[in-house]
């Protein structure tokens, strides 16, 4: 609930900044290239619309891409083959004919369920997070909003999901369903401090909220300066970011809001069709994105030595660019496979063992971490400067 | 329900520092298994398009060397079910097919009617997966043709036609007797023409 007013300010923040800077490729170009008769203030509107498009686009791609992946990773790990058929190549149109055959089901909203709730939760959960979205660059100069307090905002969008959650939850006039709702605000109210936490580490050392610098701190050392070998806090920080971003994305072993086995679905137990596949899109976006806030604040970012050669051999900007960007979808693409082998590793833990590793175990091991990083970065420079 | 802790279940800083440590351990040691388990090949295999090899002596649904059976019903009368069923027309030596039918909704796959087979033409074969869409399908025919085999009918045909020969050969050979005595006995031969 605490994330509200959070998202909010930094709604407000990424406002202000964009009406400032106008920080989005998009829009520039639509500037540049816009005929003088075109009144000005369309300009904006078709430029988010544009911005808005891409951003889905990408986000249902990597969704649909990811879950017929995380399918085949669970299925080789259980000695299976996965799903053979649909497409021919390895069933590669198993999503697809997934998206069909939710799209085609029966929309049922259960009788003394608060419809209007009931039908926003969906919406606003996956709103949410393509909201969260704007804020991540693609690449060094393909991004929509460029926002100095971009880890800040995609934290406070992606804590708003929750809302939708409980509201689906409160909406469904079941038990299991508020049930999960419970679970779900439970365990994000306990893992958003340890989450935050965990980056301020990385934080500290870049000294930065911006996304894109952040990643620009990291190129030296031949493009490997990356934040987890600059300072020896932040690989812990890392590790406790990676545990509190699967509960934050309510992933398996933290998936208590679901919980197949003892809650039905939990909050999805009355949702059916495109709004029940609505949240599980959110899911996966949700592991993109916090595979993607990781790659960009632990792993380097943009930074490998290939972008370090490319750019120091002079090549073309879009090829620089192309470099980056899929060296940034590699690294959340390898953190969203770590996240699919933990899932299919470790059993779902108790609501209790849930809350006493949020409290008891990750936000002191988390501060102690910040502690370290802040009195590093201090030291270094009390002793070098 | 307790309301207090007692200092002892509390978790001492040591025991903090060891679940931590286990923690992170034993996710790493099962994390290297289901990896090992990821890289492998997996152990199923894609069953319709491939399958698993059958035994030898696997018992599934029978196949009948049709072109060996005499339709002697030992294979019939040895069933303990009574669920085979056998009708042929027989003209000479050879058979005419009606039909030879397996219940499969009683058949227990025994195998006894296997062994009184006295030309060994009914097996029990690989084939297990027997899927129809109505009950009455179960009664399962096991003739590869109905009436007679080509092969019958051309020894059908031959066998006549041999018959036919040594027919017309025996007349023949009265005829060639009855002509040697006529040139002999004249008057008797025309008697009978007459």
């Amino acid at each position: 609930m605490a994330a509200l007013p959070i998202a909010l300010n930094a709604a407000q923040a990424a406002l202000e900044v964009a009406s400032s800077e106008g920080g989005n490729l998009t829009l520039d170009l639509l500037k540049q290239y816009a005929p003088e008769s075109v009144p000005a203030w369309i300009l904006p509107l078709t430029a988010a619309a544009v911005s808005v498009g891409i951003v889905v686009a990408v986000i249902a791609l990597l969704a649909l891409t990811s879950v017929w992946l995380e399918r085949k990773v669970s299925g080789h790990i259980q000695c299976r083959y996965g799903p053979m058929y649909a497409g021919g190549w390895h069933g590669w149109a198993q999503s697809i004919a997934d998206g069909i055959k939710l799209l085609m089901k029966e929309d049922m909203i259960p009788l003394g369920a608060d419809r209007a709730l009931f039908v926003i939760a969906p919406a606003l959960v996956l709103g949410a997070i393509f909201g969260a979205f704007v804020a991540m660059p693609l690449s060094p100069d393909f991004f929509f909003a460029d926002l100095h307090l971009g880890a800040f905002f995609i934290l406070g969008m992606s804590s708003l999901t929750t809302i939708g959650v409980v509201m689906a939850g409160w909406a469904s006039n079941s038990k299991w369903s508020l049930y999960g709702a419970m679970r779900e605000a439970a365990q994000v109210v306990a893992y958003e401090i340890p989450l935050g936490l965990s980056l301020m580490v990385p934080l500290i050392v870049a000294g930065t909220f911006n996304l894109l610098d952040a990643s620009a701190g990291q190129s030296d050392w031949w493009g490997m300066g990356w934040y987890i070998f600059k300072n020896p806090f932040v690989l812990p920080a890392g590790l406790l970011f990676f545990v509190s971003s699967l509960a934050e994305t309510k992933r398996a072993p933290f998936d208590l809001p679901e919980a197949e086995s003892e809650l039905v679905a939990g909050f999805l137990t009355e949702y059916s069709g495109i709004r029940w596949s609505f949240f599980f899109m959110e899911e996966y976006a949700a592991m993109y994105l916090m595979s993607l806030m990781a790659a960009v604040f632990f792993l380097g970012g943009f930074e490998s030595p290939f972008l370090h050669f490319a750019k120091a051999a002079e090549l073309p900007v879009i090829v620089c660019n192309l470099i980056a960007a899929v060296t940034l979808i590699t690294k959340s693409m390898i953190g969203v496979i770590v996240m699919m082998w933990v899932r299919w590793t470790l059993p779902r833990v108790r609501i209790d063992q849930v809350m006493t590793m949020g409290y008891k175990y990750l936000t002191p091991l988390a501060l102690l971490c910040v502690l370290g990083a802040a009195l590093w970065e201090a030291g270094k420079v009390l002793i070098f400067e | 329900m307790k309301t207090t802790i007692s200092a002892r279940e509390l978790t001492t800083p040591r025991e903090w520092v060891q679940n931590v440590w286990d923690g992170l351990f034993t996710t790493l040691a099962g994390m290297r298994i289901t990896g090992r388990y990821l890289l492998r090949k997996p152990i199923t295999i894609q069953y319709p398009d491939e399958r698993m090899p059958i035994p030898d002596r696997y018992r599934g649904i029978h196949y009948l060397e049709q072109e060996k059976c005499i339709n002697c019903l030992a294979c019939a009368r040895a069933c303990p079910i009574d669920c085979i069923e056998m009708d042929a027309i027989r003209h000479g030596k050879e058979l005419e097919w009606v039909s030879f039918s397996v219940d499969y909704q009683k058949c227990m796959f025994c195998e006894l009617c296997v062994y009184p087979c006295p030309k060994d033409c009914i097996h029990m074969g690989t084939e297990f997966a027997f899927v129809t869409e109505d009950r009455s399908e179960l009664k399962h025919d096991l003739l590869s043709f109905k009436g007679m085999s080509r092969d019958a009918r051309v020894r059908k045909k031959e066998a006549e036609e041999k018959k036919a020969a040594k027919a017309a050969a025996k007349e023949a050979k009265a005829a060639a007797k009855e002509a040697q005595a006529a040139s002999g006995d004249q008057p008797k031969e025309e008697g009978d023409d007459g």
